[in-house]
C-alpha cells in the first residue's frame, strides 16, 4: 500500500460511500447554517424561522427515510458499513435511532411553535442549539470510534447546557444551566480520562479494533492490566451514566428539569436519553463483542480499489452500482482472511469476561436507578420535578435491556439482538408518551401559569379532553396493559427472562432485575395515580384565577396526535416490532 | 559536577527537563487548588498549562504543544480571565472554602489519586522506558502526518506493521469538519446566554 | 538524581493523574464558579497528557501512535468550546443572582 492508494481509498470512501449515508446529518448542518444566513438580510428578519427548521428537519427525515430501510421487507436493505474510514458505523440501528432523533426534532419544532416558547426573537438561536444538539445525538447513535464517542457527547451536551438556561431572566433557569454545565463538564472530563486509559492499553481508538485487540489479549491478560481496563471502563461509564441520569449521577436531573422550561425538559428527557441509550449499546458492544464482518471492511474495499488503481475513482458506475453488494463481498473476503486467526477459542468467547463485568455493572445501575427514581418521585409536588424522577426511573427500565443483551451476546446473538430491539420498541413508545406529557404540562402552564400538581385540582371539569389524554398517557407510563407503555415494558422484561434462560439459569442477576422492575412498576402506579386523582376527583380550588384553555385548537390536536399512539398501538404493534427487529439486525450477527 | 561533563547522555537532559516541567505543572496545579484568590488561580492555571506544553514537547508532540500554548494558554485562558474581570468585585476575589468541604474533597481526591497512581504502574509496557536506539529522526516529524490525518489520509498507516491495528487507524476528516459546526452552534449559544434580552418576555413564562 | 531515571509512560501518567485529581478536587471544593471551570480545564489537561504519553514513540515502541496526538488536539478544541458556553452561563447566572458563588445556587433543592 502506498500514499497513492491511501488517497484513492479516501476519495472512494468519502465521496461514494459515506456522504450518501450521512445525508440526514448534512441536512441538519445545512439548516443550522441557513438559520444564520437568513438573519443576515433585512428581508430575512421578517421570516419566521420556525418554517425553516420544520423544512430542514422534514428534509432530514426524508433523507433518513426509515420506511425504505426498515420493516419486514425493506425496499433498500441496509448492511452494516463503516463510514468515514471507520469514524461512524451505518447500520439499521443507526437508521432507526436517527429517524427517532430527527423525527423528534421535527415534532419538537411544532411543539415549540404551539407553546410559544421560545418567542420569535429567541427562536433562531434556540433552534440552532436544538439542531446542533440533535446532530451530536445522531453521531452518538452511530459512533464507532472513541473520539466520536467523546465528541458526540460534547456536541449533544454543550448546546443543552445553554438550552437549560433558555429563559434567561429567570433565576432558577440560570441556576439550572449553571449546575448542568458544571456537572456535565466534570462528567465529560472523567469520561475522557477513562477513554485515555483504555486507548493507551489497547493502542487503538477504533472500537471494533479495540474489541479485536481485547479478544486477543483478554485470556492471557495480567491482573494489573485488567484492573486498568476496569478503571477505564468505569470512568467511561460515569460519563454515560451522567447522560442517562442513572443513579448515582442523576442529581442534576431534577434541578435542571425544575429550572428549565417544559419544552427543554421534553428535549432532554427524550432525545438526550434515547441517544445516550444508543451510545450505551454501542459502547457495550464495542467492549463486549466483535461486530460482524466489520473490521476491515474499508481495507478490503481499498484493496479492491488498489488493484484497479485510479480507475476506481474515475469510474463512477461501479461504486454506485450497489453498495450493499460490495459490502457483502467485503464481508466475505474478511471471513476468509480471518479464518487462520482464531487460535484459542473464538474472539467472542474470549470476551465473555468483559461482557459479564459490564452486564453486572449496568444491571446494578439499572436496578438502583429505577428504584430510586420511583421512590423519589413519590414525594414531589412540582410536576416537572416529578417527571424528572419519572424520567430517571424510565432510564432505569430501558437500561435493563443492555445486560440482557450482553448475557446473550455470546451464545445466542440473535436473541441478544432481540433484547436490543425491545429497547428500540421502548424508546419509540417513550418518545410519544413523554412528549405528550410535557406538551400538556407546557400548555397547562400557559393557561394556568403554574406547574404545581396541587393547582391541577379539578381540571377535569374545565378541560375534560386534555385531562383524559393526560391520564391515558400517565397510565401508559405506568405500563398498564391495554396501553402502549405495556408493550415496551413487556418486551424488556421478556428479554430479561430470556437472558436468564439462555445463560442456562445461571445469570441470576437478570431475574433479580426482573423482580426489581416488576416491583417498581407497582410503586410507580401510586404517584402517577396521584396526579390523576388530583385532576379528576379533587374539587377546584376556590381561589383559582379565571383562565382560558381552548380544547378545540391546534394545541388540542397536537396532544391528541401524541396520545393516539399510546392508546392505539396495541392494535398494530407488529409494525413497530418489525421495525425494531429490522433495526437491530447486524448488530451482532452477520447477514 | 556531572552536569558540566561534556559526555552527559542526552537521555539525562530529557529526564532532567521532564522532571523540571512535571514539577512546574503539578506545582502550579496545586497552586490553583490551594489558592483562594481567583486572579491568582487564573495565573497559576496559565503557568500549569504552559508547563504541560513543555511535557508535550518532550514526548515528541511539538504540534500539540504549540497548539496547547496558542489555544489553551492563549485563548481559553483569556476567556476565563475575561470572566474573572467581568465578575471582579472584591467580595468574589477571594472566597474561602469551608474546611469541612476541604477535608472531604482532599480525602476523596487522595483515594482517587492513589487508585490512579497504582493504575499508572500496572502495565509493564508503560513502566519500561524505551531503550536507546530504534528511535530515528523520522519519529519526530509528526506535523505533516497530523495535517494529512485531518484531511482523512493516515500516512502513518504505511508504517504500522500490526495489520489489525492498521485497520483501526481512521482518518479524522469527519471530526475535523463536524467540529466546525459544533463551534458555530456553541458560539451562537454563548452569545445567546451572554447578551441581555432586549425586551421583557411577553409569552407565558412562569415568573 | 531522579533526573537520571529514563522517562517512561508511567511517569507521564503520574503527572496526568495529579492534574486530574487536582482538577476534580477543584471542581468539588471551589465556591467561585470560575474556579470550578478552571478545575475542568485541569481535568481535561490531565487526560490530554495521557493521550500524548500513550501516543509518543519516544516513550515506548508500541504506542497509540498519531491517534494520541489527534485526540488531544480535538480535546483542546472541544474544551475551548465548552469553556465558552460555561463562561457565558456563569455570566448569565451572575446577572440574575449578582453572585458567582455556586453555594448560593440553592433555589432548586439539590
Amino acid at each position: 500500500m502506498n500514499l497513492h492508494e491511501l488517497v484513492n481509498e479516501l476519495i472512494f470512501d468519502t465521496k461514494d460511500k459515506s456522504l450518501g449515508m450521512f445525508m440526514p446529518e448534512l441536512c441538519l448542518c445545512a439548516t443550522i447554517v441557513l438559520l444564520l444566513l437568513i438573519r443576515l438580510f433585512k428581508a430575512g428578519q421578517q421570516v419566521d424561522l420556525f418554517w425553516v427548521v420544520l423544512a430542514g428537519t422534514g428534509a432530514a427525515v426524508l433523507c433518513a427515510s426509515p420506511w425504505t430501510h426498515l420493516g419486514s421487507a425493506p425496499a433498500v436493505p441496509v448492511v452494516r458499513t463503516e463510514i468515514f474510514t471507520g469514524m461512524l458505523v451505518y447500520d439499521p440501528f443507526t437508521v432507526f435511532m436517527r429517524a427517532i432523533l430527527i423525527g423528534f426534532a421535527f415534532l419538537f419544532a411544532i411543539f415549540t411553535k404551539l407553546s410559544g416558547i421560545p418567542d420569535r426573537e429567541d427562536g433562531a438561536d434556540i433552534y440552532t442549539l436544538v439542531l446542533g444538539s440533535t446532530l451530536g445525538m445522531c453521531l452518538m447513535a452511530s459512533a464507532n470510534h472513541l473520539l466520536m464517542v467523546f465528541m458526540a457527547v460534547e456536541m449533544a451536551s454543550v448546546p443543552s447546557y445553554a438550552l437549560a438556561g433558555m429563559l434567561k431572566g429567570r433565576r432558577v433557569g440560570s441556576e439550572a444551566a449553571l449546575k448542568y454545565s458544571v456537572y456535565g463538564a466534570g462528567a465529560a472530563g472523567v469520561m475522557l480520562y477513562g477513554i485515555s486509559l483504555v486507548a493507551g492499553l489497547l493502542n487503538t481508538v477504533h472500537m471494533p479494533t479495540m474489541a479485536a485487540q481485547l479478544a486477543e489479549r483478554l485470556p492471557t491478560m495480567p491482573s494489573g492490566e485488567a484492573m486498568v481496563l476496569a478503571v477505564g471502563g468505569l470512568m467511561i461509564m460515569v460519563g454515560l451514566a451522567f447522560k442517562l441520569s442513572a443513579v448515582p449521577f442523576h442529581f442534576w436531573c431534577p434541578d435542571v428539569f425544575e429550572g428549565a422550561c417544559a419544552e427543554v425538559n421534553a428535549f432532554l428527557s427524550i432525545a438526550s436519553k434515547a441517544a445516550a441509550l444508543a451510545l450505551l449499546v454501542r459502547v457495550a458492544i464495542g467492549f463486549g463483542a466483535i461486530p460482524p464482518e466489520a473490521r476491515h471492511t474499508q481495507q478490503v474495499a481499498s484493496a479492491e480499489i488498489g488493484s484497479r488503481g485510479l480507475f476506481a475513482v474515475a469510474d463512477d458506475e461501479h461504486p454506485k452500482e450497489d453498495t450493499a453488494k460490495s459490502n457483502g463481498d467485503a464481508a466475505h473476503g474478511h471471513s476468509e482472511g480471518e479464518a487462520p486467526h482464531a487460535v484459542s477459542g473464538t474472539p467472542n468467547e474470549n470476551l465473555a469476561g468483559s461482557r459479564f463485568f459490564m452486564a453486572k455493572l449496568i444491571a446494578f445501575l439499572a436496578a438502583i436507578t429505577c428504584t430510586f427514581g420511583n421512590l423519589a418521585a413519590y414525594g414531589q409536588t412540582n410536576i416537572k420535578r416529578l417527571l424528572a424522577y419519572s424520567t430517571i426511573a424510565h432510564a432505569g427500565y430501558m437500561m435493563m435491556a443492555v445486560p440482557a443483551m450482553l448475557v446473550m451476546a455470546g451464545d445466542a446473538p440473535l436473541r441478544a439482538q432481540a433484547a436490543v430491539s425491545a429497547l428500540a420498541i421502548y424508546i419509540g413508545i417513550y418518545l410519544f408518551m413523554n412528549l405528550g406529557v410535557f406538551a400538556i404540562v407546557a400548555f397547562l402552564r400557559n393557561a394556568l401559569r403554574t406547574e404545581e400538581i396541587a393547582d391541577y385540582a379539578g381540571l377535569i371539569r374545565r378541560c375534560p379532553f386534555t385531562v383524559v389524554c393526560f391520564v391515558l398517557i400517565l397510565f401508559s407510563l405506568v405500563g398498564l396493559p391495554p396501553l402502549a407503555g405495556f408493550i415496551g415494558k413487556f418486551a424488556i422484561f421478556a428479554s430479561l427472562a430470556e437472558g436468564w434462560t439462555v445463560s442456562g439459569y445461571t445469570a441470576h442477576f437478570l431475574i433479580v432485575l426482573l423482580v426489581v422492575g416488576g416491583m417498581n412498576t407497582a410503586i410507580s402506579l401510586f404517584y402517577y395515580l396521584r396526579i390523576a386523582r388530583v385532576m379528576v376527583i379533587e374539587d377546584e380550588p376556590a381561589d383559582r384565577q379565571p383562565f382560558v384553555y381552548p380544547e378545540v385548537s391546534l394545541q388540542g390536536a397536537f396532544v391528541c396526535l401524541l396520545t393516539a399512539p399510546a392508546v392505539l398501538l396495541i392494535f398494530d404493534w407488529e409494525t413497530l416490532s418489525q421495525w425494531a427487529q429490522a433495526a437491530t439486525q447486524y448488530l451482532l450477527v452477520a447477514a | 559536577m556531572m552536569l558540566l561533563a561534556a559526555e552527559v547522555a542526552p537521555s539525562f537532559w530529557h529526564g532532567f527537563f521532564f522532571v523540571f516541567f512535571a514539577l512546574l505543572t503539578c506545582g502550579f496545579a496545586l497552586g490553583v487548588l490551594f489558592s483562594n484568590n481567583i486572579v491568582r488561580m487564573a495565573f497559576y492555571l496559565v503557568l500549569s498549562l504552559g508547563a504541560s506544553a513543555g511535557l508535550f514537547f518532550l514526548a515528541g508532540a511539538e504540534f500539540v504543544g504549540a497548539m496547547q500554548l496558542m489555544i489553551y494558554v492563549g485563548g481559553t485562558l483569556v476567556l476565563l480571565i475575561f470572566g474573572v474581570m467581568l465578575t471582579a468585585q472584591s467580595r468574589f476575589i477571594s472566597m474561602k472554602t469551608p474546611s469541612g468541604e476541604w477535608v472531604l474533597g482532599v480525602a476523596v481526591g487522595g483515594c482517587l489519586l492513589l487508585l490512579l497512581l497504582s493504575v499508572a504502574f500496572q502495565v509493564k509496557d508503560w513502566r519500561t522506558p524505551r531503550g536507546k536506539g530504534g528511535l530515528s529522526l523520522e519519529d519526530s516529524k509528526t506535523s505533516s502526518q497530523i495535517g494529512m490525518a485531518f484531511t482523512g489520509v493516515r500516512v502513518d498507516k504505511l508504517d504500522q506493521k500490526n495489520e489489525q491495528l492498521a485497520g483501526g487507524m481512521s482518518g479524522y476528516l469527519l471530526p475535523f469538519v463536524i467540529v466546525s459546526v459544533h463551534l458555530l452552534v456553541v458560539l451562537v449559544g454563548a452569545a445567546y446566554m451572554a447578551r441581555t434580552k432586549r425586551r421583557a418576555t411577553a409569552t407565558g413564562a412562569v415568573g | 538524581m531522579i533526573a537520571l531515571v529514563s522517562v517512561s509512560v508511567s511517569h507521564y501518567l503520574v503527572v496526568g493523574a495529579i492534574l486530574f485529581v487536582t482538577g476534580v478536587i477543584c471542581m468539588a471544593t471551589k465556591r467561585n464558579s470560575l474556579g470550578v471551570l478552571m478545575g475542568v480545564e485541569l481535568v481535561l489537561n490531565g487526560a490530554n497528557l495521557n493521550f500524548i504519553a500513550f501516543g509518543s514513540s519516544y516513550l515506548r515502541a508500541n504506542s497509540l501512535g498519531l491517534d494520541g496526538q489527534l485526540m488531544s488536539l480535538f480535546v483542546i478544541v472541544l474544551a475551548a468550546a465548552e469553556a465558552a458556553v460555561a463562561l457565558a452561563i456563569a455570566l448569565n447566572f451572575y446577572n440574575n443572582h449578582s453572585t458567582i458563588d455556586v453555594d448560593q445556587a440553592s433555589d432548586l433543592k439539590g
